[in-house]
């Protein structure tokens, strides 16, 4: 690699996709900037990516292949990647002769690394033909399908475009922490005097900077969303023709607000007084063009839809079909507008098996126990960490049981791969070429292999070529990756004449001189579309039932992400880790002295899946209710956490947030 | 003095992202325990990001018996390395925890404002990093803005050593907390 700078995008699963400048000397990463053609993140990065060379040059980083046995033992031996390959590629081809298909094989991959090669993994499993595959989206899923029953399609605002706006309102999202580079759009619009609000059960670093912050009830936000049309309503709206013709269903739902919402009910459900809805209301009534956001974590319990769905019709009905600067915000899927190649690979046909298995990844462990012929025999994982990210981990560890193989490729030795068979070293995004697009911004950007891989670490698309070459090698006619295409085949691949003109680009090299953005960005809907209100009578009917289940368990747990980590990643950068965060558990006054307990000593959070020991901070600021916990550490909290049969038809997020626990001193005889 | 280079930090803008202190060690790879710039919680909702403050009256440079430190023109305290004995009495000295002192190396260093940046146009990194614009530099000879504070609370005593540091507090807010 020649010494000078690179440009590299950050992969991660984060609002972010910042582009990176990498500066490069004798084929080692010196530093990094951000790229200040990134119309986003405008030469800026997080701290995570500051810490870039830390990430890449740690000790703790996986060099070379290795095997355990017996696993779980920790007697890991280096092996080379052939023999890493033939002991896998062995299994594959023994298995497909035991059942006659490839369906006892499958992978577990989820948002380690968002980049388009990154998509090896499932080109790779597609090439064999049928066989066990994850599909769903945990993280989104429930968002994603909410805003698509009411616009019509997948949609979420220009972010750059809040900066000229007159009212923000995000209802569950925390960008200080999160997305910290929209905190200058932000800023920019309210020194022009816009109005910020935050709507969040838990007093952020975000709605420590609001003008005006609503705590609310966490799962309640649907309520307060009807709270606030019905003043908007009584009061009378002014263009009430055109908002009844831009939609389907205004009278049914005026209808339904009118009748069925009551203030002092709301205010009670929500815990938010009327009087802020009040002013609430005298924002989105008065402050145009306005913008209102739909944080991830309203959607993270099984009332997620309902709430988003309720939020779009309040928008709908104060600007965002009329006015259009006004913005409704989600996260966006245009990376499926791409061709995906490594994706949509097509694999060979088999005479008698249609098609791959498919797990919904929300609740793979019990799902992959529940196949029978064959079982699930062999597991591949990547861009993944089940064992610290993953619920229903006693169905995990069964599920391990059954598999005669288990090979992890990752950067770092993480729990995950502590339970495996074979761990392969993953190359970092500096070691790779690859191509990343947003899923908050519209920015296209390259990533360039800017230094050689770290010892033997190979990326997934590396790995992919190999792998199925040796399969070839041993059963000729196994796999049909093209494994001799190389990375830029594939980057120049996807730049198809359609996407090429849509981020105005001539060619490829363009994007080595910067990042791009997508010219046209859908605002709202086509004039054709209309926008469907809710809620219909039928589903508020369910979510009144549902509310009226009372959980057994007492104490709502959150695991937002923390500052200094993605889930699990980046827990072993030391620059990142020298404040203790990792076994803090946040609870409130009031349950602090109903269980007696003191500021940092021990405490125990438990229900009917396991415990978590950790140190007790209160948090004066936190709903009684509520218990918060960060995510990843020596004791995981997804321990906790289990999702519950999957209700809609097309699947859900993963309610992670209507996990309930319970609490107490940690006494020695408790364990 | 032609300059008086200092920062001045918006409080009511900081987020706590401590990308201005990750920013400061990819820019001068500092050692694992070696802090030029750090962000702390000093108070309910009140985050510092401080390093250091390039003071009018050193201490430092007052009581450096090798006279390490040299106060430029432009108002940036430096601290040469290659003189420093690691007496510590500096680090003792400054109000502020800013010079820093490594035992490996046995010697003490410090934020530099990163003159060798600043000396070819540029910002400090990180400044350069702080996405929400709440750290900045000024000349404070110059700079006039009622708003702005000489202290806060969380900060040291600022009369010993006129440190050229300003900042802009927190501004009041609305809030609905659960009924
Ligand atoms: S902050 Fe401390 S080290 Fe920096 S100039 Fe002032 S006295 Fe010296
Ligand atoms: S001015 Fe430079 S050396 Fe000083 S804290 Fe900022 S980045 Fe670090
Ligand atoms: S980078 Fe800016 S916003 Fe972030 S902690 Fe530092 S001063 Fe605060």
């Amino acid at each position: 690699m020649k010494d000078g700078v690179y440009r590299n995008t950050c992969p991660r699963n984060c609002f972010g996709t910042c582009g990176i400048l990498s500066y490069v000397k004798n084929g080692r990463l010196m530093k990094v900037t951000g790229d200040p053609k990134h119309g986003y993140t405008k030469g800026r990065l997080c701290a995570k990516g500051y810490a870039s060379t830390q990430f890449v040059y740690n000790t703790q980083r996986l060099k070379y292949p290795m095997i355990q046995s017996p696993r779980g033992s920790g007697n890991w031996k280096r092996i080379s990647w052939d023999e890493a390959y033939s002991i896998i590629a062995g299994k594959i081809i023994e298995l497909n002769q035991r059942f006659g298909s490839n369906l006892a094989s499958g992978y577990n991959k989820f948002s380690g690394n968002l980049g388009f090669l990154h998509y090896a993994v499932e080109g790779m499993f597609n090439s064999f033909g049928p066989h066990t595959k994850p599909v769903g989206n945990p993280c989104a899923l429930t968002g994603k399908l909410a805003v698509n029953q009411a616009f019509g399609h997948n949609f979420s605002s220009n972010p750059e475009d809040m900066a000229d706006t007159n009212l923000i309102v995000i209802w569950g999202a925390n960008p200080a922490v999160t997305n910290v580079h929209q905190m200058k759009f932000i800023y920019e619009a309210r020194r022009s005097g816009a109005k910020f609000i935050v709507i969040d059960p838990i007093f952020t670093r975000t709605a420590e900077k609001a003008d005006v912050y609503i705590q609310i009830n966490p799962g309640t936000d649907a309520w307060l969303a009807f709270g606030i049309a019905k003043i908007l309503i009584e009061k009378g709206i002014d263009d009430e023709e055109s908002i009844r013709e831009q939609t389907i269903g205004w009278d049914q739902y005026k209808h339904f607000i009118h009748h069925q919402i009551d203030l002092s009910d709301v205010s009670k459900r929500t815990g938010v007084p009327t009087e802020a809805m009040e002013v609430l209301a005298e924002f989105y009534g008065n402050l145009k063009p306005a913008v209102t956001w739909n944080g991830l974590g309203i959607q993270r319990n099984d009332r997620g839809s309902h709430s988003i769905s309720a939020i779009n019709s309040l928008a709908a009905m104060t600007g965002i079909l009329s006015n259009p600067n006004s913005g409704l915000y989600y996260m966006h899927f245009d990376i499926e507008h791409f061709p995906q190649l490594l994706l949509n690979h097509q694999g060979p046909v088999h005479p008698n098996i249609t098609k791959s298995r498919d797990i919904d990844i929300s609740n793979y462990s019990k799902n992959a126990l529940a196949l029978t012929e064959p079982p699930l025999k062999f597991l591949w994982v990547a861009s993944r960490n089940i064992i610290t990210q993953d619920q229903n981990l006693k169905s995990w560890h069964q599920l391990f049981n059954q598999l005669e193989l288990i090979v992890t490729v990752d950067l770092y030795l993480t729990k995950t791969a502590k339970h495996s068979d074979i761990v392969l070293p993953a190359a970092s995004h500096f070691e790779e070429e690859d191509l990343n697009v947003g899923y908050w911004h519209y920015w296209l950007s390259i990533n360039q292999k800017s230094i050689p891989p770290y010892y033997e670490a190979k990326s997934d698309l590396q790995i992919a070529r190999e792998l199925t070459k040796k399969l070839n090698e041993l059963s000729p006619g196994f796999s049909n990756f093209p494994f001799e295409k190389e990375p830029i085949d594939w980057i120049k691949e996807e730049l198809t004449p359609e996407i090429m003109r849509q981020y105005s680009l001539t060619s490829y090299e363009d994007l080595l001189e910067g990042p791009h953005k997508k010219i046209e960005i859908a605002h709202s809907m086509p004039d054709s579309e209309k926008f469907r209100l809710l809620p219909s009578k039928e589903t508020v009917t369910e979510q009144l039932q549902s509310e009226n289940l009372k959980k057994p368990l007492t104490y709502r747990l959150l695991t937002p992400q923390t500052l200094l980590k993605i889930h699990s990643q980046y827990e072993l950068v030391p620059w990142l880790n020298q404040e203790q965060t990792e076994d803090i558990i946040e609870l409130s006054s009031t349950a602090a002295i109903q269980h007696e307990i003191d500021e940092n000593t021990k405490i125990e959070i438990y229900n009917q899946h396991g415990f978590i020991i950790g140190t007790a901070k209160i948090n004066p600021t936190l709903p009684n209710q509520v218990v918060l916990a960060s995510q990843a550490g020596n004791n995981p909290i997804n321990q906790l956490i289990t999702q519950t049969d999957d209700k809609g038809a097309n699947g859900s997020s993963t309610f992670f947030y209507d996990s309930m626990v319970n609490i107490r001193k940690w006494r020695e005889k408790n364990v | 003095m032609f300059k008086r280079t200092g920062f001045i930090f918006n409080a009511d803008d900081c987020i706590n992202c401590k990308a201005c202190e990750i920013s400061c060690k990819n820019e001068n790879q500092t050692p694992m325990n070696i802090q030029w710039r750090t962000v702390k919680k000093v108070a309910p909702e009140l985050y510092l990001s401080l390093s250091c403050n390039h003071c009018d009256s050193p201490e430092c440079f007052r009581v450096c018996p090798e006279r390490a430190f040299i106060k430029r023109k432009d108002g940036i305290v430096q601290i040469d390395e290659n003189l420093c004995t690691g007496c510590q009495l500096c680090v003792s000295a400054c109000p502020y925890q800013a010079p820093q002192f490594n035992p490996e190396t046995r010697k003490v260093s410090k934020c530099q404002m990163c003159y060798p940046r600043q000396d070819i146009g540029m910002v400090p990194a990180c400044v350069e990093a702080c996405t929400t614009g709440a750290l900045n530099l000024v000349d404070l000879n110059t700079f006039e803005d009622e708003q702005t504070v000489r202290n806060l609370p969380g900060f040291s005593d600022v009369t010993v050593t006129n440190p050229s540091i300003i900042f802009y507090p927190l501004k009041p807010r609305k809030r609905y907390f659960l009924q």
